[in-house]
């Protein structure tokens, strides 16, 4: 046998050639594999660390209350407006009673005083209903605003979900594409591996059938 | 033996299977060399012999131990043992055969090297310059090879005398151990990962440079540049550029670069890439031994007749794994320093302006007397 692979192995040239067939297989097959488990640590690493997505349509309806909810009826200068009328006729009372004037005169003067009061009652009554309509219209701005801000909390959680799907499904193809292509080749590998064993092994193997196969024996 | 003279034993042998020099020795030309090392042939020389001897006492009954467990357990071995070998041998020229690589890191126990040498029957390494290898079957049916010869030898100090003498250090390796190493998905001898390709890689994967500047292999065309969002502006939307003397009284504009932006964006990506790289803690060691440590440009390998290894800072396969926690930090920020220096710098260096008239040479006296004209109004100044 010359000098080469052949003498240095020994078992004759399709042992040797199988061999390093195989070990040529077996170190792309490894290759593969250590490729695999670094892009599986770096794509993992990534999918941990990622940032967070900004929903930029962020729920604002605790920020929207109706600003005529709670208003109240100016009653101060109704209740001084009474007490005037009140004033007014006590004074009135005084002076018809030191002129000597008639009783009709009086009751004239409480009929006034009465209706001045009225006129008072019928202002507040006034107010509240003003104040009811700005609090049902304030309601109503209120009820329609809530609805646009949920509408667009929708359209936000939309546009997070589809984002994340999109980078997502990108990370996902990504390993997905770069773990098949490692496993593809390192079962490629492992298969040329087998293959070149096989013919390998063909020769030196088989020793439960022939006994003597091995060295000069 | 210390880690200088593996390392020179490493090179040395590097060197002289690369170099042409052994055609110029005339005693290698003039006498013949011995490569018959014949692994298999001696290893199975008596095993037919045996083999037959072991089936005979079977088959008549004539086995020593009781029931002939021990017989037929040996005749098992012996069966199993032609695949076992070659599966031993594939395995183990696999992992030598790491040593040919370009970036092979030369702090791996250089007898791996001198291994390979042998195994692929390179000048210098045959029986007659004084080696030999042997494939052993063991009675526990494990095999091992033993490789000897002048790399195989150490060199001692009598205490006494203080005289040097070469003591034999034969490479053993075992078959169990081999495969259980491997199965462990641990290298005999670790392969350097290529930094240079997976920073290459790196690059588009960091977002910094635009979709379309990406070919569909992942890498980035001749023409790539960083995004407008990483350049500096000004308050009023226009460049913020520096402007840089060309010589000659001229000048022209130069983009800046938002430095704090760009860290900010590349760190994870980065993060992630030693984190694969971590995966295996044997190829961190070897990235660092031959490409971080030292922090030497690309440029400045190519120079040199061998990369710069990492030399005194170097990370002992031996007394190095597991890797420490500062170690990994380390790692990881001369990592970002060595993607910084070597693949973002051309990026970031000298980029004249999108703009087609800000790209134009101008006086640089004129420009340097507008630019502090139009501070002064700015800042109202004048």
């Amino acid at each position: 046998m010359g000098i080469g692979p052949a003498s240095i192995i020994g078992g004759g040239l399709s042992i040797v050639s199988g061999l390093f067939g195989a070990s040529a297989a077996r170190k792309r097959e490894r290759e593969a594999r250590k490729e695999r488990k670094r892009l599986q640590g770096k794509l993992n690493t990534l999918e941990a660390n990622r940032q967070e997505i900004v929903n930029p349509y962020q729920d604002l309806s605790s920020m929207v209350s109706n600003p005529f909810a709670n208003l109240s009826v100016a009653t101060g200068a109704a209740e001084m407006q009474i007490e005037e009328a009140d004033i007014s006729l006590a004074n009135t009372l005084d002076t018809l009673r030191a002129t000597g004037a008639s009783a009709g005169g009086a009751t004239a003067l409480a009929q006034a005083a009465l209706r001045s009061k009225k006129g008072v009652a019928a202002s507040i009554e006034a107010q509240e209903k003003s104040n009811e309509d700005k609090r049902a219209a304030g309601e109503k701005q209120k009820q329609t605003q809530l609805m646009a801000e949920a509408q667009r909390v929708q359209e936000g959680e939309a546009y997070e979900f589809g984002l994340r799907e999109k980078r997502e499904i990108g990370e996902l193809d990504r390993t997905a594409a770069l773990l098949g292509a490692s496993k593809q080749a390192e079962a490629q590998a492992q298969m040329d591996q087998t293959g070149a064993l096989t013919g390998a092994l063909g020769t030196l193997g088989g020793i439960a059938a022939t006994p003597g196969l091995f060295g000069n024996n | 033996m210390d880690n200088n003279k593996n390392l020179q034993n490493n090179l040395f042998l590097k060197q002289f299977n690369e170099s042409n020099a052994i055609a110029y020795n005339k005693n290698f030309l003039a006498n013949g060399s011995d490569y018959n090392f014949q692994l298999l042939d001696n290893a199975y020389r008596n095993a037919g012999k045996i083999y037959a001897k072991l089936k005979i006492a079977v088959e008549n009954n004539k086995c020593e131990s009781e029931y002939c467990s021990i017989e037929l357990a040996q005749i098992k071995q012996l069966e199993e043992a032609p695949q076992n070998s070659l599966e031993f041998l594939t395995s183990l020229m696999a992992e030598l055969s790491v040593t040919e690589e370009p970036n092979y890191d030369p702090n791996n126990n250089y007898s791996f090297t001198a291994a390979n040498s042998l195994m692929s029957g390179k000048p210098g390494f045959s029986r007659t310059d004084g080696y030999n290898a042997y494939l052993d079957l063991l009675p526990d049916g494990s095999q091992q090879i033993v490789f000897t010869g002048p790399a195989f030898k150490t060199i001692e100090q009598d205490p006494f005398t203080f005289e040097t003498f070469e003591i034999e250090n034969p490479l053993i390796i075992n078959n169990s151990s081999l495969i259980a190493l491997l199965e462990s998905d641990t290298s005999l001898v670790v392969s350097t990962p290529d930094i240079n390709a997976s920073m290459l890689k790196l690059l588009p994967e960091t977002g910094l440079f635009a979709q379309d500047q990406v070919n569909e292999k992942g890498e980035l065309g001749a023409s790539a540049r960083i995004t407008e969002e990483y350049v500096m502006m000004n308050a009023d939307g226009s460049f913020d550029y520096e402007i840089i003397d060309i010589g000659n009284g001229k000048g022209r504009n130069t983009l800046k670069f938002d430095m704090e932006k760009i860290n900010k964006k590349v760190a994870p990506f980065i993060n992630a890439e030693v984190a694969g790289l971590m995966s295996s803690e044997q190829d961190v060691i070897a990235a660092w031994n031959v490409y971080i440590a030292k922090g030497t440009s690309v440029e400045e390998d190519d120079q040199m007749a061998q990369d710069a290894n990492s030399g005194n800072e170097y990370w002992s396969y031996e007394s190095n794994l597991p890797l420490a926690q500062e170690n990994k930090v380390l790692f990881e920020i001369k990592y970002k320093e060595y993607f910084m220096e070597n693949y973002l710098k051309q990026f970031i260096t000298n980029q004249v302006p999108t703009v087609k008239e800000d790209a134009a040479v101008f006086d640089l006296a004129e420009a340097k007397k507008a630019k502090a004209q139009k501070f002064l109004a700015d800042n109202n100044l004048n």
